[in-house]
């Protein structure tokens, strides 16, 4: 009850009241002087960073009070923003621009600028909630727990642990994430999965397929470096707005041409030197076209192609069929526009590739992704400073989650699913290998080279099709048993396609179990009586942990005040229900536990003990509070410090930082740079694909990093290597033992790394890019019309793929949708994108007051000729028909934005259904201030042929008025 | 003495709307009242720009002219403020301003508007600086604590600043300087697009 | 009196004079003219127009990025209306003070009569009265708002004229739309008697309706107060329109739409507020046994026949003596009597 009291009205009334002194007096003289003492040193900086000081405090400054400065990191997005958050006898009543943060200088977008009012939350589900009878009804936890735990145990026994889905968050911090993956694991499914498989996954499957690690290459902050930036299907104007800054910067100081490819004139374009406007889902066209020419003129650099790519010859074969004319046919951009902007991007090297979900929410996400890595291969702009693949991620903590293997694919550190993962995590965390596979369902449901493989060994369901999980037949699915509980553990259901056949889904479901600071679209969308859980989760501002941004770079934040009314943190309501489902034991093994609440520290120090692979174990906690303590002697440009505790750092130690904490490996800010030494944070292409194929060789010709003894490409490091090189004896007894028989992945004491890394070399040895991926369905990426496509004339020339019977766990139909032709019917390309006021799925920032004022409908952006066709006015409200007949209504807003023949709806809406306002189904009081259609409710069905990620940028509809 | 001014850089501004939140934020302003907002002009269209806007503190102020009760002032730094324990809510202001920069909590019949308010150049208001009344009528005071408005300090891109008008000019020729050719070149192939 | 509406006078005089010092001919307000995006501003500024754009914030108005009507309606306010209407006051007040001077108090030529006639019932007099009431409290206040900026800040400070003001707008902007139902209450009493027999009103008029020397034909009502009747209608229906207007500001009028019926409203206003002068003069100090008629709705034969004998003639039937206690001399007259 004592936590009840705080809410958000007592915090607006007694904010003003303190107000008299402590509030801003309190600030003053500190205040002042940092900021004053940055001006003067920050005259550099001047002409991109707003002068912080111009005038002498003249103000009375009061000495003391009991004002806190709390440190701490947006929630919102990738970027990552730093925050200064004033704290007032545990009241956040301030929040103050962190001008000495490296990546934003103070600078926010619309949702960091008022992430204050996470103190308010006034919409926030307040307590453990059930549904009795249609009703909400308010429970205890240990009631919650108790009932969710038995339900559990009883799905367990009848369908097996396979039934349950464990549905995580990238808002996780790294550590919640880390733990909900262990705990999946634990509970024995692969059945883990969260919104990096809608966002990102084809980018990390392509990217990590091409060069050897599925992330961003370089920083925000490196595009100051950039001498020319492509965007393509990216809008960081609204979707990472701060990241703008640092591309203004190049495209002021570097005179950088900004180049944007996209369907829609978006608020990035209108910044552009040069737009493209293509047709949806037609990215791998535009790129090839931009290669075609390329290569006519000879501008790919030769050298580097030679000595760090393979395949770039059958690259060239297929972009030879991309000539001008056939480039305008399929994407309707004219030669000469094409032509421009390759020349821009050859002319100005480096040049930054930046994209975002246009490109990845395809059918043919993974071609696509990978495209771009050939473009940038080509022009030979990746492994240095300024150009790079720099995708922007989503979510705050998504790389982390990523990364940390919330994914029904992998384990944490994308060790995969096989027996030697499992045994590696099972070292790790201290158990016995048998006991974590006797957690499985002991069938096999899957067969790869004709030989059984058990279920412990195979890919989840991805959380995109999960609803078939629940509503494809039992015989279709390869596990035991359909889903018969959900956990929506920070997850909005309306950024997913298929709403009505998700909301059917969720019907046919025994439980749902939600847990999240807000009831999410899940609460309402689903016609139940009885049978959903809503389990108060604690803000990221509520509690503290570690959180990697795009660029890699691990923050540290603090937290800033107490969880609200009777909310907790994740990872204490995760040791509840493992405490409840008896595996308390194992999962905190070596995590201390104060009361309920696992030690965040220790959490992130067993994560540092086990993720090799991508050099998450540099940074520990104690380093990364000394980076949030020191972010201010960080460079804006390079993210070094120089000078101060962290000396020689790069900020947030961005992955990988190699080695043991205690090698003080300082990061490495841009992946593949072989001009830096490996042990100051450069790299080579890894050698992930083996060492030659068919003869030719896959190591790196004539390139290594700086400091390397050996002057060549070398394969991957293991205890054979070493050996081999006569290097074994430079590791100490102690790592001698741990290493034996491992390799840099598996060795426990991090020697080989140590060693590798002392001799100049990347512990995941040196080898080419490819920029032809063998083991993908498109071994080169191709262009491929999309499922639900308007040009018909294109479908037999550039045919989707022939449906799947068993594809992760699923049938998935391609061919079979194509065949059937809906543009007579819905003639209308339907996209769907971001607005920077909301993110994501917007519950929580639809329920802040300040950000709903300023979207208040949902919307769909209708281009001035369709609407006329149709006879639609600005301002209507209008039927939007997705292919697949489902429909939402919305309002018309007739922009030249979009193209004629193209509708754009945002996707941050929910709470209503096809027409239906569903604010009656809320909780009391938790309904977020605006509602509206959720777009993904139009649209339909279609998976990436690798990931399945969702399709969700390209299909079509009717629209018609209401 | 200073002459606090804002400029908005309408090639960095992105209409991403931080420097509206961040107001709402620091001033707790309600819904309906918004002391900056950011207009964009030619929406969607080749040529698209925005510019954040909100009370420019004019020299020789409209509102203040106009004002039938005469509640405004220009304090030493230029700043232009006004009381509102005097203001009748006639909504003149309103009328005057260039900027549409008055904004009231109301718009109900009978001409109640409530107060006027409007941005402060986060500088409060009559009230002893930093008290809890001057908080709960306009907002903080952050020039008495020797920091700019929050707008502009949060500005995403840095596109809009706050300051002194001649430190603000400098600012804006190095980057004027700095942009060289590009800033004449852009929508070379704009004015191209297709549909 | 004399002494009062003089000092009035070149108060209101000196108030225009000093409006004109304090604002000299205004230019647009001074912006930062090296201003990042300065072009785009001067651009947007040149212009005659309202520049629109598209915004989130949904208050009126708030899509359109400089309201170039401002400054029209600035210089309309500042220039014209307050130093305009000020004098208007000050020269109809000095008009009517003049013709004081030169024609002093106009007594019945005959002496009262003893006799007296109906003129206006009782629902009559109620619905003058009314108006006449709400017409001062709404001429008062909205001159308060005005011109009070000007004159009764230096007498009662800042904060002082801050609460009368408030006073003042809360009064004018709640009887406001009281008011229209007085008038209209009145001009349905009233009309069929005003409509205009234009022969007789226009000898009327010709003969300065008998004010210097020759007698004029009158009717029920003369000329002149037809006139007054029309004006106070029509102009009045101006005011009634635009104050409901600039009074209910919840139809999302734009800012130009209120500027326009300010301006409306302001000019009506005044003019009604000048001629209202001259109607209450002549109706209370400038003819003797006038302002009684108002009050008791009696009028004396002799002030009938002398003032509006075509009317007299068709009522002198209803000729009844005075009775006693009501043969007051009205105020007024004694005064003037005694000081001229
Ligand atoms: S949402 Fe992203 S860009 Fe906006 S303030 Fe937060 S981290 Fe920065
Ligand atoms: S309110 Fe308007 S007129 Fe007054 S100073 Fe601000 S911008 Fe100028
Ligand atoms: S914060 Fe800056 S970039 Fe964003 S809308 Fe405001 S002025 Fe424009």
């Amino acid at each position: 009850m004592k936590k009840l009291t705080r809410t958000s009205h007592d915090v607006q009334q007694s904010a003003p009241e303190q107000a008299t002194s402590p509030v801003p007096g309190a600030l003053s003289r500190r205040a002042f002087l940092k900021n004053s003492s940055l001006m003067a040193g920050g005259a550099a900086l001047a002409t991109t960073v707003s002068p912080v000081m111009m005038k002498k405090a003249d103000a009375a400054v009061t000495s003391g009070g009991k004002t806190e400065e709390i440190k701490t990191i947006c929630t919102h997005c990738s970027v990552g923003c730093g925050i200064i958050a004033e704290v007032q006898n545990g009241v956040w009543t301030g929040q103050e621009p962190a001008f000495d943060h490296p990546f934003n200088k103070g600078a926010h977008c619309a949702k960091g600028a008022s992430i204050r009012e996470h103190g308010h939350g006034e919409r926030r589900l307040k307590y453990p909630t059930k549904l009795v009878d249609g009703k909400w009804q308010k429970i205890s936890w240990d009631q919650a727990i108790d009932e969710i735990g038995d339900k559990l145990l009883e799905i367990r026994k009848t369908s097996g642990p396979d039934s349950v889905y464990w549905l995580g968050s990238a808002k996780h911090s790294n550590e919640q994430a880390y733990l909900f993956r262990k705990f999946a694991a634990m509970w024995g499914t692969n059945n883990v999965d969260h919104q990096a498989r809608i966002c990102h996954s084809t980018t990390v499957a392509g990217v990590a397929n091409t060069w050897g690690y599925g992330a961003m290459t370089n920083s925000y902050n490196d595009i100051h470096f950039s001498k020319a930036i492509l965007m393509i299907g990216s809008n960081p104007t609204e979707a990472h707005p701060v990241a703008l800054q640092h591309i203004f910067k190049a495209k002021e100081e570097n005179n950088a041409p900004v180049i944007v490819i996209d369907p829609r004139y978006t608020r990035t374009a209108a910044h552009a030197n040069h737009y493209l406007k293509i047709r949806p889902g037609t990215d791998v066209a535009i790129i090839w076209g931009m290669m075609w020419h390329i290569f006519e003129n000879n501008w790919q650099d030769k050298e580097f192609i030679r000595q760090r790519v393979y395949g770039m010859a059958d690259v060239m074969k297929e972009v030879k069929k991309w000539n001008p004319a056939e480039v305008e046919r399929v994407t309707g951009v004219p030669e000469a526009q094409v032509y421009e902007a390759t020349k821009a991007m050859a002319d100005n090297r480096p040049g930054t590739f930046i994209w975002c979900m246009g490109g990845t929410q395809h059918t043919i996400g993974n071609n696509n992704t990978r495209a771009y890595c050939a473009f940038q291969l080509a022009l030979g702009n990746m492994g240095v400073s300024g150009g790079g693949a720099n995708i922007f991620r989503g979510h705050d903590n998504v790389q982390g989650a990523t990364d940390l293997g919330v994914l029904s694919n992998t384990l944490p550190g994308y060790y995969g699913l096989s027996a030697g993962s499992w045994k590696h995590w099972s070292r790790v965390w201290g158990l016995d290998y048998e006991w974590v596979k006797g957690q499985f369902d002991d069938g096999s449901y899957e067969q790869s080279k004709g030989k059984d493989v058990h279920v412990m060994n195979t890919k989840g369901i991805p959380v995109s099709r999960w609803i078939d999980g629940v509503l494809e037949d039992k015989a279709n699915i390869a596990q035991k048993d359909n889903l018969k509980a959900m956990f929506f553990w920070g997850h909005a259901p309306n950024s997913q396609t298929r709403g009505v056949e998700q909301k059917k889904a969720m019907d046919g479901l025994e439980m749902m179990v939600i847990v999240d600071p807000y009831p999410t679209a899940s609460a309402v969308m689903p016609d139940r009586k009885d049978g959903i859980y809503l389990l108060p989760a604690a803000t990221q501002m509520e509690t503290y942990g570690s959180v990697t941004a795009s660029n890699r770079s691990f923050q540290w934040r603090s937290k800033v005040i107490d969880p609200m009314f009777e909310s907790l943190p994740d990872h204490t309501i995760m040791y509840k229900m493992a405490k409840k489902l008896g595996l308390d034991e194992q999962l905190f093994k070596n995590i201390a536990v104060n009361g309920e609440e696992p030690l965040v520290e220790d959490i992130l120090r067993e994560i540092n003990s086990g993720m090799w692979t991508i050099g998450y174990t540099g940074q520990s906690p104690e380093r990364l509070k000394k980076h949030q303590e020191n972010w201010g002697t960080f460079d804006y440009d390079t993210l070094k410090a120089e000078g101060g505790p962290a000396n020689g750092d790069f900020y947030g130690l961005p992955w990988p930082s190699w080695g043991t904490p205690e090698m003080n490996h300082p990061g490495t800010p841009n992946l593949y740079d072989t001009s830096k030494s490996v042990a100051d944070g450069g790299l080579t292409f890894r050698a992930r694909f083996g060492v030659e194929r068919d003869g030719v060789n896959l190591l790196a010709e004539g390139s290594f990093g700086k400091d390397s003894e050996i002057k060549d490409g070398y394969p991957e490091f293991s205890d054979k290597v070493l050996k081999k090189l006569g290097w074994w004896d430079d590791l100490t007894a102690d790592e001698k033992a741990a290493a034996e028989g491992k390799n840099w992945k598996t060795d426990l004491s991090g020697g080989i790394q140590r060693v590798a890394i002392k001799h100049g070399c990347s512990p995941f040895g040196n080898a080419k890019a490819r920029a032809m991926v063998w083991t993908f369905p498109d071994p080169v990426p191709i262009h491929r019309e999309p499922l639900y496509t308007s040009r018909r004339d294109l479908v037999e020339k550039y045919p989707t793929y022939e449906d799947r019977k068993s594809f992760w766990r699923l049938p998935t139909r391609y061919k079979s949708i194509q065949d059937k032709d809906f543009s007579k019917e819905y003639p209308i390309i339907l996209t769907s994108g971001r607005l920077v006021e909301y993110e994501g799925g917007g519950d929580e920032t639809r329920s802040n007051a300040w950000l709903a004022e300023l979207q208040q409908d949902m919307f769909v952006e209708i281009h001035p000729r369709d609407a006329n066709d149709a006879g639609i006015k600005d301002g209507d409200d209008v039927w939007v028909e997705g292919a697949e007949a489902s429909k939402v209504k919305v309002k018309a807003m007739i922009t030249r934005r979009v193209g004629s023949g193209v509708a754009f709806m945002p996707f941050h809406f929910a709470g209503h259904m096809q027409g239906e306002n569903l604010l009656d189904k809320y909780p009391e009081g938790a309904a977020p201030y605006v509602l509206g259609e959720a777009a993904n409710t139009a649209f339909t069905y279609g998976y990436d042929s690798v990931t399945q990620m969702q399709e969700s940028k390209c299909s079509l509809c009717r629209i018609t008025k209401a | 003495m200073a002459r606090m001014k804002f400029y908005c850089d309408a090639e960095r501004c992105i209409e991403c709307n931080a420097c509206v939140t961040a107001c709402k934020n620091e001033h707790e302003i309600p819904w309906g009242v918004n002391r900056r907002r950011v207009v964009t002009i030619k929406d969607g269209e080749p040529g698209e720009r925005s510019l954040s806007v909100a009370c420019m503190h004019c020299s020789d102020a409209p509102c203040a002219a106009v004002c039938p009760v005469d509640c405004f002032y220009t304090t030493g730094d230029g700043i232009v403020l006004h009381d509102k324990d005097i203001c009748i809510g006639c909504g003149y202001c309103f009328y005057a301003c260039p900027f549409g920069a008055p904004q009231f909590p109301e718009a109900a019949a009978f001409s109640s508007r409530g107060k006027m308010d409007k941005c402060t150049f986060c500088a409060g208001g009559p009230e002893e600086d930093q008290s809890s009344d001057e908080y709960k009528k306009y907002g903080r005071n952050r020039i008495s604590e020797g920091k700019l408005p929050l707008c502009a300090e949060m500005c995403s891109t840095k596109a809009l600043l706050a300051g002194d008008g001649d430190v603000l000019s400098d600012i804006y020729r190095k980057r004027v300087i700095n942009r060289g050719a590009s800033a004449f070149e852009w929508g070379v192939n704009n004015s191209k697009i297709p549909g | 009196m004399r002494v009062h509406t003089l000092l009035m006078m070149v108060c209101l005089l000196l108030v225009g004079f000093q409006l004109q010092a304090a604002d000299p001919p205004s230019k647009p307000p001074e912006l930062s003219s090296i201003a990042p995006g300065a072009e785009l501003w001067r651009d947007v500024r040149q212009r005659d127009q309202d520049v629109t754009g598209t915004t989130q914030v949904r208050s009126p108005g708030a899509d359109v990025l400089i309201n170039v009507s401002g400054q029209a309606w600035r210089e309309y306010r500042m220039q014209e209306l307050i130093p305009l209407s000020g004098a208007a006051i000050a020269i109809v007040l000095f008009v009517i003070l003049l013709f004081r001077l030169v024609r002093g108090r106009i007594m019945l030529e005959n002496g009262r009569s003893g006799l007296r006639i109906l003129r206006f019932t009782t629902n009559q007099r109620v619905a003058h009265w009314a108006t006449a009431i709400l017409f001062s409290i709404l001429g008062l206040t909205g001159l308060t708002l005005l011109l009070g900026r000007s004159f009764l800040i230096p007498v009662f400070g800042a904060e002082g004229f801050g609460t009368i003001a408030a006073g003042a707008k809360f009064l004018h902007d709640y009887l406001g739309p009281v008011f229209v139902f007085a008038l209209t209450w009145l001009f349905v009493l009233f009309v069929r008697d005003n409509i205009p027999s234009p022969k007789v009103d226009l000898q009327w008029l010709l003969k300065g309706g008998g004010l210097f020397g020759k007698h004029a034909h009158a009717p029920r009502y003369n000329a002149g107060e037809k006139l007054w009747f029309w004006l106070a209608s029509i102009v009045g229906l101006a005011v009634i329109i635009s104050g409901l207007v600039l009074d209910f500001p919840i139809f999302g009028q734009t800012r130009s739409t209120m500027e326009f019926y300010h301006w409306v409203h302001s000019i009506a206003a005044i003019v009604l507020i000048v001629v209202s002068f001259g109607h209450i003069y002549m109706g209370t100090a400038a003819l003797e046994a006038t302002f009684e008629v108002m009050q008791t709705g009696y009028c004396d034969s002799n002030w009938a026949k002398e003032h509006h004998d075509l009317w007299y003639d068709e009522v002198k039937d209803s000729e009844e003596p005075v009775p006693q206690q009501q043969a007051q001399p009205d105020p007024g007259a004694r005064q003037s009597t005694d000081s001229a």
